[in-house]
């Protein structure tokens, strides 16, 4: 048996050895935000934070994050309840067909962690691992450093 | 159309109808799609590129626990299906393989590991037969012949003036042999169909740019009325041209048919990238001379390019011919399909554009040089302006057409269109609006395009191995294509004022069901908050092309306008005789409320609310004198045809780059780009600049890197995202600038045009120019960084 924490929820799940994070999120625990694209890491479309670090949850067997804080996108906020970055990705149309966008919201929370501030460059070098295949790279920029920018303000208030 | 009106939606960039489902990962993409009770499917694909199906032994297959049934070619029905612009042609399956990786049977079992390990339990015996992996090949004698209907399709050619008498007329003449590899549309999110049988009918759910074109296609495959297939079309990840009617989507069908059970086929990424559907490969010859002043006189193309499989194409886009040919005397293209063994090619985002469209602007390119002239001002000089005759018009179906006969067609097509509409449609086989003209003067002045140009074949930095230089390309492509169908939609007005919008446009990134709704909130006055809709239910939507030949804007765009024209005249009737006892021109509807327009000049002239208003639902709530009750609902269907886009309408990019090039390891990196974009009205900046940018980087990277390789057996090498270089972040400048010309159209919604394929044309010449102005030689697409090092080399040999 093991025990998986998934967005502040500890689950206890048998899981075989073989199974990926990926499939064990999406068809255990049905958190489809976890988007399968390419199956071997390189699009970064499954991406989830474990511990606040992100990993491509397809390349990784489930067992691999026992003991680690796994947060997805359903983690980070809801349609009724949504965090600052995924407004900011809203209010700068910085997503075309969704399919990057989860993976790449939370790449931007574990920047914004741990650089609150970033330059456009420094947030185009951290999201890097993604492919937006629309080529919305810009409107993305934009919509890290809006965030960034607005949860600031919501700091100091 | 009400152009001189204030707008209250168009123009604006409110959040897109799926804008939270998206940012939470809440939407539910065709591989998160179940039915109950469904099974999987996976497909049985061909291990040789071209081959007879000898025998399939499935013995095995069925005695694994799990396996509910199988189909092969004896299961699939005698009946071809086609593809819409001919981009696809054949049989679910017929005994023979096309390609490695080409669909000859499948499998359906209780879960998709079963299914896969199911495939490995079936002996298939093969009879391989010679195959032909190369478009001149295949149209040798005696070359293998791939379809029944043989390797090579008629060429199409158009020409126009005296082509001898224009070459006679030029001093200088450059000409260009280019080939260019097959880009692949890397599909995000992958795709899935579910199709599930009751009787004789079928539904199938899959993601797909057109939903019409595959119940058309699912109809003709199975030899079915088409009131008994219904696709529902579900949102998608990323297409670009390779979801369309595809083949796996009709094995679905079969095997769904074979178990009685609904089943999903879920692709792979590498089935997705090697096996579904990619750009041609192609070839373009093609020559171009003009006289020292500067001026083109004549512009001749020899275009060749393979099919693969399945394709059965006789044309590429060739819109450069407007762009570039419109004002020059002479001209010849001649374009030419063919078939071969390599996975089926067909239409993908700016096809024609981003090959023969940036040999046509490398030969203008060379000429300009040769004229000493910069290359935004040869373009300036030399390129089309509105009003100025259009060649594709006439290059493609109308070429079956006679000038006088054609227009007779397009009167009486449209002659149900008002007057006062009518009176303001443009002259056809002419330019209606739009040019490259205005965005290459303003956006050189922004760019610093005069400080960093330098002259051709310059950088304007030099240092060590680093070579800084700027390049300017132009792009164009047509706004829908109207033959094979008339794209329509309709508007219906619910009793409590909310609107549902029907026009089957697919969901694929291009947030087309918000800009479509907010042409129907612009048409309606009914806030957009209050429109919903079904962009992918052919049960409920009415033909449509689909989004694809940058349709939707311009032509889905138009319909969508006249279903609200129609459905606003129905409502304000109602209103008129039922509730105000007033002639329904004098009325119209702001924010979902029914006013005067007497009551609404005088609070816009006294700046405070109209006064009087009547809520919808209070009109259709209200009993009928001519029915038992009151209204239900009201259906605005378009009851007149727009002319035919080919004939007038073109829209158009510009983008500038500038990069460096480290000549000791050929890397090419962009420093900043700047992209314009004629479409003309902007409907939603925001959707509008992300189509422009994603266009960038989708051009930017067939430019730079994108290409599928082939083995010696014709199977693709690199199907993954590891082995196949796309364009990330940190490659394309962060903060890449997009403006916007807006000309507006006559006949588009509110002025608009369509958007999406010429800023995929413009990168392409504008990085192949900004590498030439860096190290001085030109370098084929894609400049990977030995292509670029393999041309310095032999560029200084030559020198």
């Amino acid at each position: 048996m093991a025990r998986l924490h998934v967005n502040g929820r500890n689950y206890e799940l048998d899981i075989e050895p073989h199974e990926t994070l990926a499939e064990v999120l999406r068809g255990r625990l049905g958190l489809r935000g976890v988007r399968v694209s390419c199956g071997e890491g390189e699009c970064g479309s499954c991406t989830v934070l474990l511990d606040g670090a992100p990993a491509t949850s397809c390349l990784m067997l489930a067992l691999q994050a026992e003991g680690k804080q796994i947060t997805t996108i359903e983690g980070l906020g809801t349609e009724d309840d949504m965090h600052p970055l995924q407004q900011a990705f809203i209010d700068e149309q910085g997503f075309q067909c969704g399919v990057c966008t989860p993976g790449i919201i939370l790449s931007s929370k574990a920047l914004l962690d741990r650089n609150p501030h970033p330059t456009a460059a420094e947030v185009a070098t951290a999201l890097s691992g993604h492919v937006c295949r629309c080529g919305g790279y810009t409107q993305i920029v934009r919509s890290v450093l809006r965030a960034a920018e607005e949860m600031e303000a919501e700091g100091e208030r | 159309m009400s152009a001189d009106q204030p707008r209250r939606v168009v123009g604006t960039s409110p959040p897109v109808k799926d804008a939270a489902q998206k940012v939470c990962g809440t939407l539910t993409y065709p591989v998160d799609f179940e039915l109950g009770g469904m099974l999987h499917g996976a497909i049985l694909r061909s291990e040789h590129a071209h081959a007879r199906i000898v025998s399939v032994d499935a013995g095995r297959a069925l005695e694994l626990p799990g396996v509910i049934g199988v189909v092969t070619h004896e299961d699939a029905p005698d009946l071809e299906w086609n593809g819409t612009f001919f981009n696809y042609r054949g049989r679910i399956f017929d005994g023979t393989a096309r390609f490695v990786g080409d669909e000859i049977g499948a499998v359906a079992a209780t879960t998709p590991e079963v299914a896969r390990e199911a495939l490995l339990l079936i002996t298939v015996e093969y009879e391989a037969l010679p195959a032909v992996f190369d478009a001149e090949a295949a149209m040798l004698p005696g070359a293998p012949q791939v379809q029944a209907a043989g390797n090579v399709r008629e060429p199409t050619v158009y020409e126009w003036g005296d082509l001898e008498a224009g070459k006679s007329a030029a001093d200088e003449v450059v000409t260009a042999d280019v080939s260019f590899g097959s880009q692949q549309m890397c599909p995000m999110g992958r795709n899935a169909a579910i199709a599930q049988w009751s009787g004789r009918t079928v539904t199938l759910y899959a993601g797909t740019q057109t939903p019409s074109e595959v119940k058309d296609a699912v109809a003709e495959a199975f030899g079915l009325a088409r009131s008994r297939v219904r696709v529902v079309a579900l949102p998608l990840g990323t297409s670009f041209g390779e979801f369309w009617s595809n083949n796996f989507m009709m094995v679905a069908c079969l095997l769904a048919r074979k178990v009685r059970r609904p089943v999903k086929i879920e692709l792979s990424n590498t089935e997705c990238m090697a096996y579904v559907k990619r750009r041609h490969e192609e070839r373009c010859r093609a020559s171009m001379g003009g006289t020292a002043d500067g001026s083109i006189k004549f512009i001749d193309v020899h275009h060749l390019f393979d099919n693969g499989g399945y394709g059965f194409k006789d044309d590429v886009g060739f819109l450069v011919l407007d762009l570039w040919g419109s004002r020059v005397p002479a001209g010849r293209f001649e374009c030419q399909g063919v078939s071969t063994n390599l996975v089926t090619a067909g239409c993908m985002r700016g096809v024609g554009d981003v090959t023969m469209g940036s040999v046509v602007e490398r030969l203008a390119d060379q000429l300009a040089e040769r004229c000493d002239l910069d290359p935004l001002e040869f373009r300036i000089r030399n390129q089309i302006r509105p009003g100025d005759e259009l060649h594709a018009a006439w290059g493609g179906h109308l070429l079956r057409h006679d000038e006088q006969g054609y227009q007779r067609l397009i009167d009486e097509v449209t002659k149900a269109a008002p007057t006062e509409l009518r009176e303001n449609w443009p002259e056809l086989f002419r330019l209606s609006s739009g040019t490259t003209v205005e965005m290459l003067r303003s956006a050189a002045e922004e760019f610093g395009w005069h400080e960093k140009f330098v002259g051709w074949g310059r950088p304007y930095y030099s240092e060590g191995p680093i070579r800084r230089a700027v390049g300017v390309g132009t792009g164009i492509h047509c706004c829908g294509e109207e033959m094979e169908g008339n794209t329509d939609a309709t508007v219906r007005i619910m009793k409590d004022g909310s609107v549902k919008l029907y026009c089957s446009v697919g969901r694929q990134g291009t947030c087309a069901d918000t800009t479509q709704a907010m042409v129907a909130a612009e048409t309606l006055g009914i806030p957009l908050d209050l429109i919903e809709v079904e962009t992918g239910d052919t049960d409920a939507c009415p033909w449509s092309r689909g989004s694809i030949a940058s349709t939707t804007m311009f032509r889905t765009g138009f319909k969508t306008w006249a279903a609200a024209l129609d459905a606003k005249r129905q409502l304000l009737e109602l209103a008129a005789r039922e509730v105000l006892d007033l002639a329904a021109s004098d009325l119209d509807i702001r924010d979902g409320v029914i006013y005067t327009t007497k009551a609404l000049h005088e609070a816009d002239a006294g700046g405070c609310e109209p006064a009087g208003g009547v809520p919808i639902p209070d009109v259709m709530m209200r009993d009928r004198e001519d029915t038992f009750g009151p209204t239900d609902s009201i259906t605005g269907r378009p009851d007149f045809s727009m002319p035919p886009s080919m004939a007038f309408a073109r829209h158009f990019a510009a983008h500038f780059v500038d990069l460096e090039v480290d000549v000791e390891t050929g890397e090419i990196r962009l420093l900043h780009y700047l992209a314009a974009q004629d479409s003309g009205t902007v409907v939603h900046p925001g959707v509008l600049e992300g189509q422009v940018i994603g266009g960038a980087v989708f051009g930017a990277g067939f430019a730079l890197c994108e290409q599928l390789h082939f083995d010696a057996q014709g199977r693709v090498v690199n199907p993954t995202l590891s082995d196949y270089k796309v364009l990330r972040f940190s490659d394309f400048p962060p903060e890449a600038t997009v403006r916007f010309a807006e000309d507006r159209d006559p006949v588009g919604p509110f002025g608009a045009r369509s958007a999406g394929e010429a800023p995929t044309a413009a990168p392409v010449p504008a990085l192949a120019q900004a590498v030439y102005n860096a190290i001085g030689v030109w370098v084929d697409v894609p400049m990977t960084p030995e292509k670029v090092l393999l041309a310095i080399d032999a560029g200084s040999e030559s020198a």
